[in-house]
């Protein structure tokens, strides 16, 4: 089955170049983020200066002090890629996404030779200005292992049919994408490309690896009978209505809102898929066209769970003009049923809370529903991160049967600490350890714990701010458990214990 | 004809009756006086449960009143990891730019508290923590509720008591001082104060807070007896269970709870 491979070696690199022309004559790195974050990925100037996928970038920085760090837009390098899938449309009915920057074209019942069939999908793939600026490599192979690896050692390379074990005899160990230690394993055995890989034999190596070496062998020898698998396609239902006056009441548009989602509701049964996400236009008399979008905890084809969630996105909104009219799209349409849990029990329902969160990002603001959670850190203030709050996590975590059990009974209970507004504080000293703070005597004073972080940022120039301090806990004559701490000689209060 | 009872026996046998039914009642008060399990919200402090028969009863609007430092977010903590154990929800809300400012999650996650279902609401200002917790609560989503004592008009409570009946949680309202208007709504107050301070270690530089202990007064309890006090320990989050050698208690004296006092209004 003759498989065309659309590759863009290291994309995101590719994606990060495409919106910065300053960074195409540079060594670049690729990070999550600039604060404490990790190498994602690195063109080969970066990767000769002697940084490494999965750095910290502050390692990465002191290896390559020359490279440029850009920060990876997922978002971005997502549309980009599947515009990119959209345009290869053309050029193949079926096409694999094999996640950014590879895509699989089956090529059989096409007409034309494999020069040919290369100079289309390139041609298909540079139909759009943006991507035509990508370096895009193209392989013929006759399955999706050879293709992607043929693609990767050079652009425009065929393998043909009887080829393919001769052709990924010499690559190394790292074209089956196989993690460091599975690598450094099989070196030890003097496994060191995929000959040496193929000539083991197979039932001793399956055995000794596990059953996913069956796979390794078989690619080795370049053999991989995985068939392509089509890209789903986007189903969006989209439905207006304009009456013949405005709707200046509440009851008017809530009146002409649950009739729209009657429509799109039975348009979604009608194809017999659920919807994910509701995206609204309410397009007002002074022009003024507010959207308003939503996303439902579970894919559903309820009108009544619709309008609900619908409505509660309005109870933030101020109009300040009549509508004329609405625009209602269902967005991930989605097969298939809800997932039950035969032990629920206390199992709150996704589709409540969903509407709940919706009510409150509309009285609160939109980030005012939040997930906490702890990150590793040295002071307090890093060792939290906050995130959105979505019903869809209610509906995908732990379900109740194992869930962890309520707290045992005991006689200690622990201590809650309270972040306050860090601000300044009036505190005396003897002999460097504070005795007052704001004129309330000090009883205990325990620490100080000293922070001396990102020091090296100065040194570096990665644009972060040194921090260093000290804390201390301090018990005051009230009986008031505080964290006062030292910056720069200014004194700060910081939390409390309670 | 019907013999007339004397009366020094007929008062003698009212008397005994009288003895009867007290000696039944005293007898009787321990288990009539425990809430079922499926109607609480169990703190896990086995003292301050036992002082509320059995635990924080559902549906009801509770109070933990107490200055800084006297454990009454750790109840709270407590409170929501129960919420948060089973598959349940539970939710906090707070004003991060008050003065109360705003939970430390490590020391929730220590307290036992399952972050993943546990729903920070970040409210600015006492009307939208009044709007907060009227549309939890109307969810009925979410065992528990932790929200600021603000002060709020009387008609905000009688409808958050409402909801909060009808979801069958818990609304718990943390501060120094509870208005008068919580005081009356709330079915539950407990007052909490600190009895003393556990360091470990020598007073100096590698001192350490270890904890503090805790008394509990329960002040108003609609479904159970009032006047009960409970004492219990909560080690700092980062201390518990930690080994720590010989700890040194710094008691509070007196004086110190006067001024506990006057700085909570209690």
């Amino acid at each position: 089955m003759p498989t065309v491979c659309a590759l863009v070696p290291a994309y995101k690199v590719a994606v990060a170049r495409l919106g910065t022309a300053a960074l195409r004559e540079r060594a670049l790195i690729v990070a999550d983020r600039l604060e404490r974050g990790h190498v994602l990925a690195l063109d080969e100037a970066a990767y000769a200066l002697g940084a490494r996928e999965g750095m910290t970038l502050v390692q990465a920085a002191a290896c390559a002090r020359e490279a440029a760090i850009a920060v990876d837009d997922p978002v971005r390098g997502r549309a980009l890629w599947e515009r990119a899938l959209d345009a290869l449309d053309a050029a193949s009915p079926l096409v694999e996404d094999a996640g950014d920057g590879c895509a699989f074209l089956e090529m059989r019942g096409i007409a034309g030779s494999a020069q040919e069939w290369l100079a289309r999908v390139r041609a298909a793939f540079a139909s759009d200005p943006e991507l035509a600026r990508l370096p895009l490599h193209v392989a013929l192979a006759p399955n999706k292992f050879v293709a992607r690896a043929a693609a990767l050692v050079r652009d425009q390379n065929i393998v043909h049919p009887s080829e393919e074990r001769a052709f990924v005899a010499p690559l190394p160990l790292r074209f089956l994408e196989l993690d460091r230690a599975t690598i450094e394993r099989l070196e030890l055995f003097g496994v060191t490309n995929l000959r040496t890989l193929a000539a083991l034999p197979h039932g001793p190596f399956v055995r000794r690896f596990g059953p996913q070496a069956a796979r390794w062998h078989a690619l080795a020898g370049g053999i991989d009978g995985t068939p392509l698998v089509p890209r789903a396609r986007r189903l969006t239902i989209d439905r207006s209505l304009y009456g013949e006056g405005t709707a200046e009441r509440e009851d008017q548009l809530l009146f002409a809102l649950r009739t729209l989602v009657g429509f799109v509701a039975e348009d979604i049964a009608l194809l017999g898929k659920r919807c994910g996400a509701l995206r609204l236009h309410l397009e007002c008399e002074d022009g003024e066209c507010i959207v308003l979008a939503t996303v439902l905890a579970q894919p559903t084809a309820q009108p009544g769970t619709m309008f609900d969630l619908l409505r509660a996105r309005l109870e933030g909104t101020i109009l300040r003009s009549p509508v004329t009219g609405l625009r209602l799209a269902a967005e991930r349409l989605e097969e298939g049923g809800a997932e039950l849990s035969l032990f629920a029990g206390r199992d709150p329902d996704p589709e409540i809370v969903g509407i709940a969160l919706a009510r409150l990002e509309a009285a609160l603001g939109p980030h005012a529903t939040l997930r906490a959670r702890v990150v590793p850190g040295n002071r307090f203030e890093s060792r939290v991160a906050y995130e959105p709050f979505t019903a869809a996590e209610v509906a995908r975590s732990t379900r109740a049967a194992l869930a962890p059990a309520a707290p045992r009974d005991s006689q200690t209970g622990t201590l809650a600490y309270r972040m306050l507004a860090r601000r300044a504080i009036e505190v005396r000293l003897n002999a460097g350890r504070p005795i007052s703070v704001d004129a309330r005597a000090v009883l205990e004073v325990a620490g100080p714990w000293r922070a001396d972080e990102a020091w090296w940022t100065t040194a570096l120039e990665t644009g972060g701010h040194p921090i260093q301090n000290d804390a201390y806990d301090v018990l005051l004559d009230d009986g008031a458990l505080i964290r006062i701490i030292n910056d720069h000689a200014t004194w700060y209060l910081c939390g409390s214990y309670d | 004809m019907a013999s007339l009872v004397p009366l020094e026996r007929r008062r003698a046998t009212l008397e005994g009756l009288r003895a009867a039914l007290s000696a039944e009642h005293r007898a009787a008060s321990p288990e009539a006086f425990t809430l079922a399990e499926e109607g609480v919200v169990r703190s896990g402090l086995g003292t301050l449960d036992a002082a509320l028969g059995g635990g924080f009863p559902r549906g009801v609007v509770a109070t933990l009143e107490g200055p800084p430092g006297s454990g009454r977010s750790a109840v709270a903590a407590r409170l929501l990891a129960s919420a948060t154990a089973g598959g349940g929800l539970g939710a906090l809300i707070e004003s991060p730019a008050g003065a109360e400012g705003s939970f430390f999650p490590p020391a929730l996650a220590a307290a036992g508290v399952d972050l993943g279902r546990l729903l920070v609401v970040h409210a600015p200002d006492a009307a939208g923590v009044a709007r907060g917790a009227d549309i939890l609560m109307r969810s009925a989503a979410f065992g528990v509720v932790v929200i600021p004592a603000v002060v709020l008009r009387a008609v905000v409570w009688t409808r958050l008591a409402g909801l909060t009946h009808r979801a069958n949680a818990v609304l718990v309202a943390v501060g120094a001082v509870a208005s008068d208007e919580l005081r009356y709504f709330a079915s539950l107050r407990v007052r909490l104060q600190p009895s003393h301070v556990r360091f470990a270690g020598e007073s100096g530089p590698f001192c350490t807070l270890a904890g503090v202990g805790v008394e509990a007064a329960i002040l108003k309890h609609k479904r159970a007896a009032p006047g009960r006090r409970a004492q219990f320990s909560c080690a700092t989050f980062e201390c518990a269970g930690a080994p720590l050698g010989a700890l040194r208690e710094r008691t509070l004296e007196p004086a110190h709870a006067d001024r506990l006092r006057a700085r909570s209004g209690i």
